[in-house]
């Protein structure tokens, strides 16, 4: 039974780090998706836009960024990537919870960056010298990813460092 | 570290001169010229709407002219070629380019008029194919279609809908008309769509059987010729081959006029130059024999031009500094490291009335925090190479662009600092190397300590960057208020909140809840916090009792109390921060990742394979990606968090009457460029 319980903690650290990398992702595909429906669209019209939409489109494509990073520290904690270690049953679902901030802020986040970066996309459409400020408001949506990234991150390095 | 001091010039010659007079102003390209409205009936405007229309009329002409040539015989280019920049043109050149303007122009439209003529016999081609097409099934009929019988008969020729053998023709109209007696039916071709018949009769009953055929959906063809099928198939195709000999002779033609194209790039200058100067014109208030001229003239370049003018001509100029409500427009002069970051200021807004200059400051910032973010020796090595590559070999540069790439370099070689103090090469490709493939792990140390290993460290450090960032934007509020003897608006919006964020913050590092949440190592003694404790309560308390702007007393206290709640505030800002440690970790972590990766199938040849193909895909990848978030969060902390902290910005960008070409530059103005 110990035994059962120690290998729960283990796939409870792999579930979170699959959460972080799938909703993460997930979300970034959706921002990236629509953001790359409404570039295409400028392009059509003027093709010289192509650079500035490009970026644009990009942005809501860090959070699966990040959501690959929690998910490849948190793999490599619990020894799926290098050396093996034990982890326990609550360890396990410490890591677990660990990834939460990740997966769950990545995914909303990143689809809301996508929209805002399509607002951007139709404003550098009309006003192309514009584009910083373009460039600032789905910058504004990604602060919350980052703060996720950060707790997430703090989180399980923490963990890591508690001996249960 | 300047806005450049403004003057308003007025200038007033003869109008013999204007022509002269305006085109040193243009080529000087100091001068913006404003709008004078006459007062009297002695001045008036000219109106040169129509030439100017001309000649940007003329200028979209050839810039048409120039894509029917890239069209039909595109330049080679390579990426390369958008850092090159304008080509120089010697005054030489500039005479001899422009004398033969109206033969460039005439080239230009015929240019024009041949690519039309292209698109109209391509057309031409394919109403052809389809009327060639319509007329397939009717190849097997060695009569008109519009043959409509003899004296004694009729014949009815057309189509009937769906796919039918002769006898089922034969029994439906048997079935239609049963009085008919003769009448003779030829299949000329069968199609799933369709069934082509020619049905003859005798004169007699040919309303019974026009009846009949058209109960069973016969339908004549559309706009029969008069020729047999296959005779006006010959003459259909003659009319397609000749159109697209049309086509071949038209685009052989452009392609041997790809020599002028340098003429007409020329003529697009040369016409927007002009038309540039005949807006001017329209500006000025003009009498019989004088015109008055206004605008605006940074102060450094007064003497030059009163000189260069006074000289030449008989001439009034005068100068005087703006009033408050002129809406003098806005020139920076920053020195040679901070000008890389003008567009960046530029692209938030320039700054507006009475407002400094924050460039210079704000340039430290960002080479350091962009650095932070992407903090690895070889990305940033990599960054500063090429775009110095690229500065040295383009000596043309668009100066904007120019900016840009320097700005580049710089945040590069700041990037590589940040590498080397973090111990960040590729990630980690130096241990993962010397691990996979020489068998023996070597660790460059770190400079000062790695990021991933002490993450609280990192993360206290980049805070404390941040409130050093925001303190610095408070700074400059302050010396905005003091410059400006607004003495009770630096004491309430600067001063006060210094006491209460500071104080606060070494509060805080006074209590043991704070020293072990940041794990750090040393704590400030009790009573020194209670100190600041008492400084920041006493900067609440100002903060409550100073920035309410009401009569009533209460209102008053509900403002300062409103104001108060900005706190949080900066709580959010100093939070927002910690974007440096994510982004920073994220650049070495993901590449950290590729290097794993790439080193998974070992040591030996297929292993160095295998990771050198990982290494330059994903590094690539990964520095584009992050090069691109260290751009947009750098801007977001000089947008948000320090411009909120001091700046409004509004001023209008200062736009001289100068020649705004494309393609050449004219040498003339190197002089004063």
């Amino acid at each position: 039974m110990a035994n059962l319980m120690a290998n729960l903690g283990l796939a409870f650290a792999i579930l979170g780090a699959a959460l972080a990398a799938c909703l993460a992702g997930a979300g970034s595909a959706i921002g990236v998706g629509v953001a790359g429906q409404a570039a295409a669209g400028v392009v059509t019209e003027d093709p010289n836009k192509f650079s500035k939409v490009l970026v644009l489109q990009l942005l809501p494509g860090t959070q699966g960024i990040y959501g690959l990073l929690i998910a490849f520290i948190c793999l490599s904690q619990v020894g799926v990537i290098g050396t093996p270690v034990e982890v326990s049953f609550a360890k396990g679902l410490m890591y677990f919870c660990a990834c939460l901030p990740m997966a769950i802020a990545g995914l909303v986040s990143a689809k809301f960056q996508g929209q805002a970066s399509v607002a951007s996309i139709g404003l550098v459409a009309k006003k192309p010298d514009q584009f910083g400020k373009a460039m600032i408001f789905p910058a504004m949506v990604e602060t919350y990813a980052i703060l996720a990234l950060l707790i997430s991150l703090l989180a399980i390095m923490g963990v890591s460092n508690i001996n249960i | 570290m300047a806005v450049l001091q403004m003057q308003r010039i007025s200038i007033c010659a003869l109008k013999k001169n204007r022509k002269q007079i305006l085109e040193t102003l243009q080529r000087r390209g100091v001068v913006e010229i404003t709008d004078i409205s006459p007062q009297d009936s002695v001045f008036t405007k000219a109106d040169t709407s129509q030439a100017k229309a001309q000649f940007e009329k003329n200028a979209a002409t050839a810039s048409q002219a120039l894509e029917v040539l890239d069209t039909y015989e595109p330049l080679k280019t390579s990426m390369l070629d958008m850092f090159a920049g304008q080509a120089l043109l010697s005054v030489e050149d500039y005479e001899a380019f422009s004398k033969e303007r109206d033969e460039v122009m005439r080239i230009a439209n015929l240019l024009v008029s041949l690519n039309k003529k292209v698109a109209e016999n391509k057309a031409e081609i394919l109403k052809l194919q389809a009327q060639l097409d319509a007329l397939t099934p009717w190849l097997g009929l060695d009569l008109s279609l519009r043959f409509t019988g003899t004296r004694t008969t009729a014949a009815f020729i057309g189509s009937l809908p769906d796919e039918q053998t002769l006898e089922a023709v034969y029994t439906q109209l048997a079935e239609h008309a049963p009085e008919v007696s003769a009448v003779n039916v030829d299949l000329i071709s069968q199609s799933k769509e369709q069934t082509c018949v020619m049905v003859v009769c005798p004169r007699a009953d040919a309303p019974a059987v026009e009846e009949a055929l058209r109960a069973m959906g016969f339908v004549r063809p559309a706009s029969p010729a008069k020729e047999p099928p296959a005779e006006r198939k010959v003459m259909l195709e003659q009319s397609q081959a000749e159109a697209e000999k049309a086509v071949a002779a038209a685009e052989e033609e452009i392609r041997g006029l790809a020599g002028m194209r340098d003429s007409l790039r020329f003529m697009v200058d040369y016409f927007s130059t002009r038309s540039e100067k005949y807006d001017a014109i329209g500006r000025l208030a003009q009498s019989r024999c004088t015109f008055l001229l206004s605008g605006y003239i940074p102060q450094r370049d007064c003497a030059a031009l009163e000189a260069e003018l006074g000289g030449k001509f008989d001439i009034s100029i005068e100068f005087e500094t703006p009033s408050e409500e002129d809406d003098a427009p806005t020139l920076l002069k920053n020195n040679y490291m901070a000008q890389t970051v003008e567009g960046i200021l530029e692209s938030y807004s320039l700054p507006g009335k009475g407002e400094i200059d924050p460039t210079p400051i704000m340039a430290v910032f960002y080479y350091f925090l962009f650095g932070l973010m992407l903090s690895d020796f070889a990305y940033g090595a990599m960054l500063a190479i090429a775009t110095g590559v690229l500065l040295v070999k383009f000596k043309n540069m668009d100066a904007g662009l120019r900016n840009t790439m320097r700005m580049f370099c710089y945040c590069g070689i700041s990037t590589a600092i940040w590498g080397i103090v973090f111990s960040s090469y590729f990630g980690d490709v130096v241990t993962v190397v010397s691990r996979t493939f020489f068998g023996h792990e070597v660790i460059i140390p770190p400079l000062w300590f790695t990021p991933l290993d002490d993450p609280m460290r990192m993360l206290v450090f980049c805070m404390a960057v941040g409130i050093i960032h925001l303190f610095t934007g408070l700074g400059i509020q302050l010396y905005q208020h003091l410059k400006a003897k607004r003495y009770m608006d630096a004491l309430a919006k600067v001063v006060f909140w210094y006491m209460l964020v500071g104080g606060g913050i070494l509060f805080g590092l006074s209590t043991e809840m704070v020293i072990s949440i940041l794990q750090l190592k040393f704590m400030l003694p009790a009573q020194v916090g209670s100190i600041f404790g008492w400084v920041a309560v006493i900067g609440a308390i100002g903060i409550v009792l100073t920035n309410g702007d009401s009569k009533n007393p209460l209102v008053r206290f509900a403002q300062g109390l409103y104001e108060l709640y900005n706190v949080t505030g900066y709580l959010g800002d100093i939070l927002s921060y910690s974007r440096l440690l994510a982004l920073g970790l994220a650049t070495g972590v993901i590449g950290s990742v590729i290097n794993q990766m790439g080193s998974m199938a070992g040591g030996g040849v297929i292993g160095a394979i295998l990771f050198i193909v990982v290494f330059l895909f994903g590094h690539s990848l990964n520095l584009g990606i992050n090069l691109l978030g260290a751009y947009v969060h750098c801007n977001r902390l000089q947008y948000v968090e320090f411009f909120g902290k001091f700046y409004e910005g509004g001023g209008r960008k200062f736009q001289p009457f100068a020649p705004h070409t494309k393609y050449y530059k004219f040498k003339e103005d190197i002089h004063n460029g």
